[in-house]
């Protein structure tokens, strides 16, 4: 197998290995350059590297312009609906995993056919039915559709996993007299924790960086979620570069913090879904 | 004092009955797990898939009046909506040529990451880097980077003397969709280079040296070898690709909103347009459309697996 | 003619400071089959990829009839080799694994079906030509394997351990059809296992390595009977010899060795080497089939006694293996007898030895003291 490098010329090979991270990691590093630039400065030199770091523009994005808000909005709404669509999917998925009942199968591929609904069928009547229930344009409404739109991909990715410990475990734990709940919370979460961080770093992601039901849900300046905040800042001033470049790092600083942590863990967990 | 009616009297045997019957519920412990999901899962996928399709079959007047008008909106649609027909045709080009150029490149990523390349863990995480950006950012960036005159790909195209190649290139017709697809092809990229890489070291290292004594280069070794034992793999990358592209909203939206004149309006974009952009205010005529897509998307999905797939799994 | 040499070649890992391989130097003769014979771990395999152009070489050469290989790519080598998960193509039929090699070289397609049509006859593997590798049992997955390497008929098979993954009894028809099919087509054969078993009925020479060098080269019986040191004697042989802690003593014509509190002259050595290591501490090897409970005749003279202490004994059926105490009972010896033995757990008894099979090695080296300068 390694005979395969004497086939291959290597400098072009490095060349464009070269090149490509550049085009991958590049746009980033312009844009962090550019968050702490004026936007005079940009557009007297939009590559050039900062001279004089303007911290500032962090502060007034976060006040004047409104990035606080949006910030905060976006962590209410996906640590919320993180942690219920995992404890909720956990328990779906322990459910499957484990029991043999009338109507499993049909419960299955019930809840895994969400996997395949294309959110356009969703979006209107959902539109519709909260503005019915008066769940239009608030955080808990788009929390709740959250939840139900990620429910099918974290319940087939912990069935899968907690499919595969093994039965004797769960025997064992009720001829020690342990009751049903105790069961899943005793053994099957701390066994499956590596496939619910998995699951957590993908919903996470996913949900952070959602725009499609937020726009369509959320009118209000002061429920923005961050997409829909910069968006609309955008449209109100698409000449202040430098201004929309602070919010852009405001979005991008906390998944690149993380990654910078866990990058391993989250490029398992972003891939979760697609490994056969 | 009126005794009550017996119409409103509950009997007590009944309360008794129900209380008791919610008791053992409670104590059942398949339902006390999937209820929780069942009950979101029906009221807020379940439901309003119903209801759309129950949409589509309507027209909504004013003052929330549902009037039933049969396949009318269906053949509306297919005669009379040329706007339909070229989101369509949009969509497809995008997803066709957007699917291939993914799976193949992040194929071609990987194998350049497989040949023991030096820091080739480095590498993969910057390059995983733009799957984890949202749209909005991706996009913005990229309308910064094709801007006529201050963006990236024109300056650099001036430097290599090809400035006549300069283009507006989201803002000319017949280069936005391609445009597009670059910029979504770069965010994704990295999420199939992954997955790929993953399926090449799950190959048998001496099935590639028997290859490398039969006389393989990389490319026969690619042809012949890789790419059929890696077939699983990448059959269900291109499934999973053609579904994401075939339901693009995201992006397109942020870059050019569907413009310039229609040619990078997809099916997505016009049906939030219809639903919410329009003058006539109405949701029964782009439920049909999105019924008619999904139904579309299906069929292809099933045909591609079918057709793609093999039938026996190859053990190794 | 293929003759393969190789000559100081070594082999360093990315990542690891020692040589995996280390200055590895033998020439395998034209039509010879060499067994590559070590533990798991000793550069054995290395070797053989290094040789088939796989792995790239740190130092030394591989030269195919006085051809330095070292820069030529594994495919222009004319080397067949035969791997040990057998390295099917998952994806092809029977027929297609065969003839995937030729049709890469471009021959034609008639020559193909011939030569492929030919050789599957020959290993049996006709009806199985539509199949594909998981419809087919191991047994006839290594014959696919091996067919392959046939059919391209080149100047050197390699064998990575082929008979490993298969079940003990398929592995002596198979070892057995091997040994014919190389004496037919007589090419030259290289072949690395870790089982002596194999070493011992297939060579025509073993090679045996240890930590990334060659021990010792030779023809399997001589090997055997002439250890170059205590690993190699512990290696061949089963159960493996028997090494104790012993001292030449005495001056004058003829030293003695003593040893599990017996001391007796030694035939068969030089009384040059033996004056040598006089006073000193000696490896004492004797292998568990040259002690007997009596002696067979014809060598009742010259038997030394031992006295032991028997604490085992394993009936196998064709013969007994004894586990011994000796001396003042802290060292062991394994001892084979003859089916009927009267001896039992527990008892004390008297072992026959024959002082011309002593194996001697120097302590601090390991290596064999040899009978004659």
């Amino acid at each position: 197998m390694t005979l395969w490098i004497a086939h291959l010329r290597r400098t072009p090979l490095l060349l464009f290995i070269v090149l490509y991270t550049i085009a991958t990691g590049g746009p980033f590093v312009w844009v962090a350059s550019m968050s702490v630039r004026t936007t005079p400065e940009i557009f007297a030199n939009p590559y050039a590297l900062p001279v004089h770091l303007h911290w500032n523009k962090f502060m007034d994005a976060w006040t004047t312009s409104n990035y606080g808000t949006y910030f905060w909005n976006s962590t209410i709404v996906v640590v919320t609906a993180v942690a219920a669509v995992t404890v909720i999917g956990a328990m779906a998925a322990h459910c499957l995993a484990r029991y043999r009942f009338r109507g499993r199968r049909t419960v299955r591929f019930l809840i895994l056919s969400g996997l395949v609904v294309p959110p356009q069928l969703l979006i209107l009547s959902l539109f519709q039915i909260l503005l019915d229930y008066r769940l239009y344009n608030s955080l808990t409404g788009l929390i709740i559709v959250y939840v139900a739109t990620q429910l099918a991909m974290t319940v087939y990715i912990l069935e899968g996993f907690f499919a595969q410990i093994p039965q004797d475990l769960f025997d064992a734990a009720r001829m020690d007299g342990y009751s049903d709940f105790e069961i899943f919370w005793r053994i099957t979460l701390p066994i499956g924790l590596a496939a619910i961080f998995t699951t957590v770093t993908l919903n996470f992601i996913i949900l952070w960086n959602e725009f499609l039901y937020a726009v369509v849900l959320l009118t209000d300046d002061t429920k923005r979620t961050l997409p829909l905040g910069i968006m609309h800042f955008m449209g109100g001033h698409q000449l202040d570069v430098g201004m929309i470049a602070t919010g852009l790092m405001i979005a991008i600083l906390p998944v690149i913090l993380l990654y910078a942590f866990f990058s391993e863990t989250m490029i398992k967990g972003m891939t979760a879904g697609a490994v056969r | 004092m009126m005794a009550p009616s017996k119409s409103t009297e509950i009997p007590a045997g009944w309360i008794r009955a129900s209380l008791a019957r919610a008791r053992q519920a409670c104590q059942n412990p398949v339902l006390v797990f999937l209820a929780p999901a069942l009950l979101i899962y029906t009221g807020f996928i379940v439901y309003p898939v119903l209801r759309t399709f129950y949409n589509s079959v309507h027209v909504l007047r004013p003052h929330n009046i549902l009037e039933f008008v049969g396949f009318r909106n269906f053949a509306e649609l297919f005669r009379k909506d040329p706007v339909f027909w070229t989101s369509v045709r949009n969509t497809a080009i995008f997803s066709v040529v957007g699917t291939i150029a993914d799976v193949a490149g992040g194929l071609l990523l990987a194998l350049c990451l497989f040949a023991k390349v030096p820091l080739a863990r480095a590498w993969r995480v910057v390059w995983f880097t733009p799957v984890l950006m949202s749209y909005v950012v991706v996009g913005i960036i990229w309308v910064w980077i094709y801007d006529y005159d201050w963006g990236v790909v024109n300056l650099v195209l001036h430097w290599l003397g090809l400035g006549a190649l300069e283009h507006s290139w989201l803002g000319d017709p017949s280069t936005a969709l391609w445009a597009v697809m670059v910029t979504h092809l770069w965010k994704w990229l990295g999420f199939n280079m992954i997955i790929c890489l993953a399926a090449l070291y799950a190959l048998p290292g001496e099935v590639l040296g028997a290859a490398e004594l039969d006389n393989c280069g990389w490319i026969a070794k690619l042809v012949y070898v890789i790419v059929p034992m890696l077939r699983p793999t990448l059959v269900n990358l291109l499934v999973l690709s053609f579904i994401g592209k075939m339901m693009i909203f995201d992006l397109v939206w942020i870059m050019t909103g569907g413009g310039p004149l229609w040619s990078t309006e997809t099916v997505s974009t016009y049906v939030y347009k219809r639903a919410f952009d329009w003058n006539t205010f109405d949701l029964g005529y782009p439920s049909a459309i999105a019924v008619v897509w999904s139904i579309i998307i299906l069929l292809f999905v099933v045909l591609m697996t079918r057709l793609l797939s093999q039938r026996e799994k190859l053990e190794f | 003619m293929a003759v393969v040499t190789v000559d100081q070649l070594s082999k360093r890992y990315e990542g690891s400071n020692e040589l995996a391989v280390k200055d590895v130097v033998f020439t395998v003769d034209d039509g010879e089959f060499m067994v590559l014979l070590g533990p798991s771990g000793c550069g054995k395999s290395s070797v053989l990829r290094m040789i088939a152009g796989l792995e790239p070489i740190t130092a030394g050469t591989v030269s195919i009839d006085g051809r330095v290989m070292n820069p030529v790519p594994a495919k222009d080598r004319d080397i067949a080799m035969v791997f040990q998960s057998y390295a099917l193509y998952p994806h092809m039929d029977v027929y297609t694994n065969l003839a995937f090699g030729l049709r890469r070289r471009g021959v034609a397609r008639e020559e193909i079906d011939r030569r492929v049509r030919g050789v599957a006859e020959k290993l049996g593997l006709t009806p199985f030509l539509g199949r594909k590798p998981h419809a087919l049992s191991g047994g006839q997955r290594q014959r696919v394997a091996l067919g392959r390497a046939i059919v391209r008929d080149p100047k050197v098979f390699l064998f990575d351990e082929p008979l490993s993954n298969l079940d003990a009894a398929l592995r002596v028809t198979t070892r057995n059809e091997l040994i014919k099919q190389q004496h037919e087509l007589g090419t030259t054969t290289i072949y690395v296992t870790h089982d002596q078993v194999e070493a011992m009925t297939m060579g025509d020479r073993i090679c045996i390595m240890n930590r990334g060098e060659v021990i010792q080269i030779g023809r399997p019986l001589e090997v055997y009977r002439r250890p170059a040191d205590t690993f190699v004697a512990r290696f061949l042989g089963n159960p493996p010899m028997n090494l104790l802690s012993g001292r030449l003593e005495g001056a004058g014509e003829r030293p003695r060795l003593r040893f599990a509190e017996v001391a007796f002259e030694l035939s068969g050595w030089s009384p040059a080497v033996l004056r040598s290591h006089l006073g000193r501490e000696v490896t004492v090897g004797v292998r568990p089939e040259d002690l007997w409970e009596g002696p067979p005749p014809g060598l009742q003279s010259g038997m030394v006694r031992l006295p032991v202490h028997v604490i085992t004994v394993e009936p196998l059926g064709a013969e007994t293996l004894l586990l011994l105490l000796i001396g003042g009972g802290d060292e062991e010896l394994i001892a084979r007898v003859g089916r009927d033995t009267a001896l039992k757990n527990g008892d004390l008894a008297s072992i026959a030895l024959d002082p011309s099979a002593v194996h001697l090695f120097d302590p601090a080296t390991s290596k064999a003291i040899t009978r004659a300068d």
